[in-house]
């Protein structure tokens, strides 16, 4: 299946990259001080790159930009001849990306955003009420990673949590909801997470790993039923209230709504204690395409920038603060209490993704 | 296109049998586009005809292939017109057709967007979940039930405090009946079935095959109380107001909550929502999906979101804006969707096989002598033969062709143990039709009537194909005088008649309405198309 959605992409991609390179010329014979660069990236930063001001940025650099977004497990098979960089939203598929295209390590990564699980208050106080999170704010916590997966290995429901009765929305079997894994890579790199926690701390480092967390795995993607494909989607429709009561996303999502000033009601935004980073990587192709990679991660403009749209630029972490600090009510700033869980290799985590969607 | 989608139907139903006749196959035939369209009809006549706009591309026009329920969207998307320049133009088709026009990579190049109630069954058809870039929703509504007033008194309810539990047991008790929209048509009827049998199978997460199988006896119980069905919300609001003694009505809170007439409840254990996602399609053009986000956006805007919920009573998706004033704001548990298409079309197979209550219907076929022009007896004749693929174990089907008078009545039952018999048997009285004779409409209608007579524990209904206009028989006026003079009970059965050939529009609006019938047109559209899209209604 991902074949074709790989396939399906190219054709798309191939159209986009034809149109892009027409218009790259015309541009180009009108002012030769651009460089235009063509890259494939990830919906999350789709907005990101859409940015007037980043636009602006990028110009006073020199750069054009165009873009084309897929998901970051599908640009593995995309041909991306004509590309200047791939911009996957984690390492592993950038790694693979790298040793396909022969491309040289260490590979830009400019930014990049923990998985968090939103909540609305009632769910996160029944959650701390009942050992699965700490809430020491009133907007955000710690989820407890280890607590949770043993209650979902248990099936348990939120009718069996104390002080659940008192929510009619809470009912119905705990779990978090995610986008589908084999498809999209919050979902993947949630059971990165929560394979890592299930197995002691270890790291899926092949077949064997994967069947000792498989039956867990498959259960916490089962129970959720018809899935969303995207992270974007996810949090809006939490942010509709509708849906689940515990939602997988990026904190940028969450960040970026909130550097827009925009209402975001009792969220609560609790840190898995073990979770995975999303490592924005770029995937360069040409030498403009790593230019451009370093310069996302240099210049400060561009960083000020990345910060408000939610994500943490690599190195210090004082930008990100300094943006943040009139949301620390949602906002971990510093990821106390949080670890941060390795991500399997690309192959191992497609397979563990493969069984658990079943 | 739609030869295609009758050839897909009929090799499948001669292959897997069920799997041909219920579930997502069925819903590929073209008729439910208009389905769609006719459902935003005010009068009773319908246009069976998948409309075949030219939609060429237009910059700074967005098509739109939409939901048919968004067509009250109208003033909201000219008002965000007036303030962003971005024009609309809306496609209207159900959300089961537009998923298989995806599924079959159809959009490409003649749509910019797709806007509908819910991707929920788009994602479980990887083709068409392929095709989506990006979704974003832009309002809400659970499915609810809205029960008459007197009905909840007398029931001692409190709304905030009703269950699927609560429901199943007026139901079980006889205090309470129901209608609801045709899940296999219909996005508001699958979503009420998911709903309710999520919420009376005790699943704690997505409903699986076990599920729906050990709930089916608890199921089947809960839709006896089902008196209406109806392919489209419009008629099935219609049919209600006609009857007057059905106690509720199963469908999106905003529909219900338009009716004052009615306490719309959500209830208490969960619900299954609609929520409209604007989607971007990967075929087109980085500038497309540019305007369809800031479209996206300007409909997403405080402004917009405000006028959204107090036109339409759906709910707003930014937390700024309050519900219209009397939705309910208090949280209700989402019911995971079917993660699989398997349980999707079990669920379905078991609605329309097992659980609802079977249909009898009687076909009265015009078959005088004008039938023999043009062709027009072997297209009846394939229209016919292609709507085997199509009927339901436990269904009686009754042949009635009629010229001078009725020239015989033939019933056949689709028995579960043996359906190939039954469906044999329609089909070889279908190929022995003759056309001969004169036009006999309103002495055969009394024919029918009088065969299916008051059946309580059935659908039943009446189609009437003529191709022309009366003229042998009783008169129009002695029809109403038949029909005035018949049990309240008989009077129930609806007459769904077909214009085609010569016949007279006139003459079967009145039947239509005097019935409480459906008039569909055939001369426009097809009639395989017709006969198509009155199973939404049988």
């Amino acid at each position: 299946m991902r074949r074709i959605v790989a396939i399906v992409l190219a054709v798309f991609l191939i159209g986009g990259v034809a149109a892009a390179v027409v218009a790259g010329r015309e541009e180009q014979d009108k002012s030769t001080a651009t460089k235009t660069v063509l890259g494939v990236i990830g919906s999350e930063k789709a907005e990101f790159f859409a940015d007037p001001d980043v636009v602006k940025a990028l110009a006073a650099k020199g750069y054009t930009l165009k873009t084309e977004t897929s998901g970051s497990w599908a640009m593995e098979g995309l041909d991306l001849k004509g590309y200047d960089f791939a911009f996957p939203s984690s390492q592993a598929p950038a790694d693979e990306l790298a040793a396909k295209y022969g491309v040289r390590q260490p590979l830009p990564r400019p930014f990049y955003s923990p998985l968090v699980v939103v909540a609305h208050r009632s769910a996160a106080g029944v959650l701390a009420d009942n050992g699965l999170a700490t809430l020491p704010a009133k907007g955000n916590g710690t989820f407890r990673m280890s607590a949770y997966l043993k209650a979902a290995g248990a099936d348990r429901t939120w009718q069996q949590l104390k002080g659940a009765e008192r929510h009619g929305e809470l009912s119905g079997t705990l779990f978090i909801s995610t986008t589908d894994p084999t498809s999209s890579n919050s979902g993947a790199l949630y059971l990165a997470a929560a394979s890592y926690v299930a197995d002691g701390g270890r790291v899926a480092d092949g077949t064997a790993a994967v069947n000792r967390t498989a039956p867990l795995m498959r259960k916490l993607i089962s129970v959720q039923g018809a899935q969303q494909t995207s992270s974007d989607a996810a949090f809006r429709d939490f942010i509709s209230g509708v849906g689940n009561p515990l939602v997988l996303v990026y904190e940028s999502q969450v960040a970026s709504l909130l550097a827009q000033g925009q209402d975001v009601g009792d969220l609560t935004v609790l840190y898995p204690d073990t979770t995975a980073n999303s490592d924005h990587t770029v995937v360069p192709l040409t030498d403009e395409g790593r230019a451009l990679g370093e310069l996302l991660g240099t210049d400060k403009e561009l960083r000020k920038l990345a910060v408000r749209h939610g994500f943490r630029p690599q190195g210090t972490s004082a930008e990100f603060t300094a943006a943040t600090a009139a949301h620390t009510t949602y906002l971990n700033q510093k990821l106390t209490g949080v670890r941060q869980s390795p991500v399997p290799a690309s192959k191992v985590l497609h397979e563990m993704a493969r069984r658990a969607r079943g | 296109m739609r030869g295609g989608n009758f050839e897909a139907r009929r090799s499948s139903s001669v292959g897997r049998r069920s799997a041909g006749r219920n579930g997502w196959a069925r819903t590929t035939h073209g008729a439910a586009a208009a389905i769609a369209l006719a459902s935003l009809t005010a009068g009773c006549t319908s246009a069976t005809e998948k409309p075949v706009p030219s939609n060429k591309p237009e910059p700074g026009t967005l098509r739109i292939l939409a939901s048919s329920e968004l067509a009250d969207m109208k003033s909201v998307l000219e008002q965000i017109q007036q303030d962003t320049g971005i024009k609309v133009r809306p496609t209207y088709m159900g959300t089961l057709d537009a998923v298989n026009l995806l599924g079959k990579d159809k959009a490409k190049g003649t749509y910019d967007a797709i806007w509908l109630s819910s991707n929920d069954y788009l994602r479980l058809n990887p083709t068409a979940a392929q095709q989506i870039v990006s979704e974003t929703p832009v309002m809400s509504s659970p499915v609810a039930i809205g029960v008459k007033n007197a009905t909840v008194r007398k029931l001692n309810w409190k709304p905030e405090n009703v269950t699927w539990a609560d429901i199943e047991k007026a139901v079980a008790d006889g205090d309470l009946t129901y209608g609801m929209t045709d899940p296999s048509r219909s996005n508001s009827g699958f979503s009420t079935l998911v709903s309710v049998a999520s919420g009376l199978s005790d699943a704690q997460s997505a409903l699986t095959d076990k599920d729906v199988q050990q709930a089916t006896p608890r199921l089947a119980e809960f839709f006896k109380g089902q008196k209406l069905t109806s392919g489209s919300s419009g008629w099935l609001a219609e049919a209600y107001d006609r009857r007057g003694d059905v106690d509720a009505l199963l469908n999106y809170e905003s529909v219900l909550k338009s009716r004052k007439d009615l306490t719309v409840i959500r209830p208490r254990d969960g619900v299954v929502t609609a929520d409209y996602p604007l989607s971007s399609l990967t075929s087109t053009s980085q500038a497309v999906r540019d305007d369809v986000r800031r479209l996206t956006e300007a409909l997403r805007a405080p402004a917009a979101q405000r006028l959204i919920t107090d036109s339409t009573l759906r709910r707003p998706v930014v937390a700024s804006v309050p519900p219209a004033t009397g939705l309910d704001t208090t949280r209700r548990r989402e019911l995971p969707f079917p993660g699989s298409r398997s349980v999707a079309d079990g669920l379905l197979d078991a609605y329309e096989n097992k659980l609802r209550r079977p249909s009898r219907t009687v076909y009265v076929l015009d078959t005088s002598g004008s039938m023999g022009e043009d062709g027009r007896l072997d297209r009846l004749k394939k229209a016919l033969t292609d709507l085997t693929g199509d009927f339901r174990d436990r269904e009686e089907v009754t042949l009635m062709p009629f010229g001078s008078a009725v020239k015989s009545v033939r019933t056949h039952v689709v028995r579960p143990e043996n359906p190939r018999s039954g469906l044999d048997g329609i089909r070889r009285d279908t190929e022995a039709l003759t056309a001969d004779g004169d036009t006999a409409i309103y002495t055969s209608l009394e024919k029918a009537y009088e065969h299916l007579g008051a059946d309580d524990d059935t659908f039943t209904s009446i189609v009437l194909m003529t191709d022309g206009e009366n003229t042998a028989g009783a008169s129009p006026a002695q029809f109403d005088g038949f029909y005035g003079g018949l049990p309240q009970a008989e009077r129930e059965i609806p007459v769904f008649p077909i214009l085609f050939g010569d016949s007279d529009r006139g003459e079967l609006e009145h039947i239509a309405e005097l019935t409480g019938g459906r008039l569909f047109d055939a001369q426009k559209g097809s009639l395989d198309g017709a006969f198509e899209e009155i199973r939404g209604y049988q």
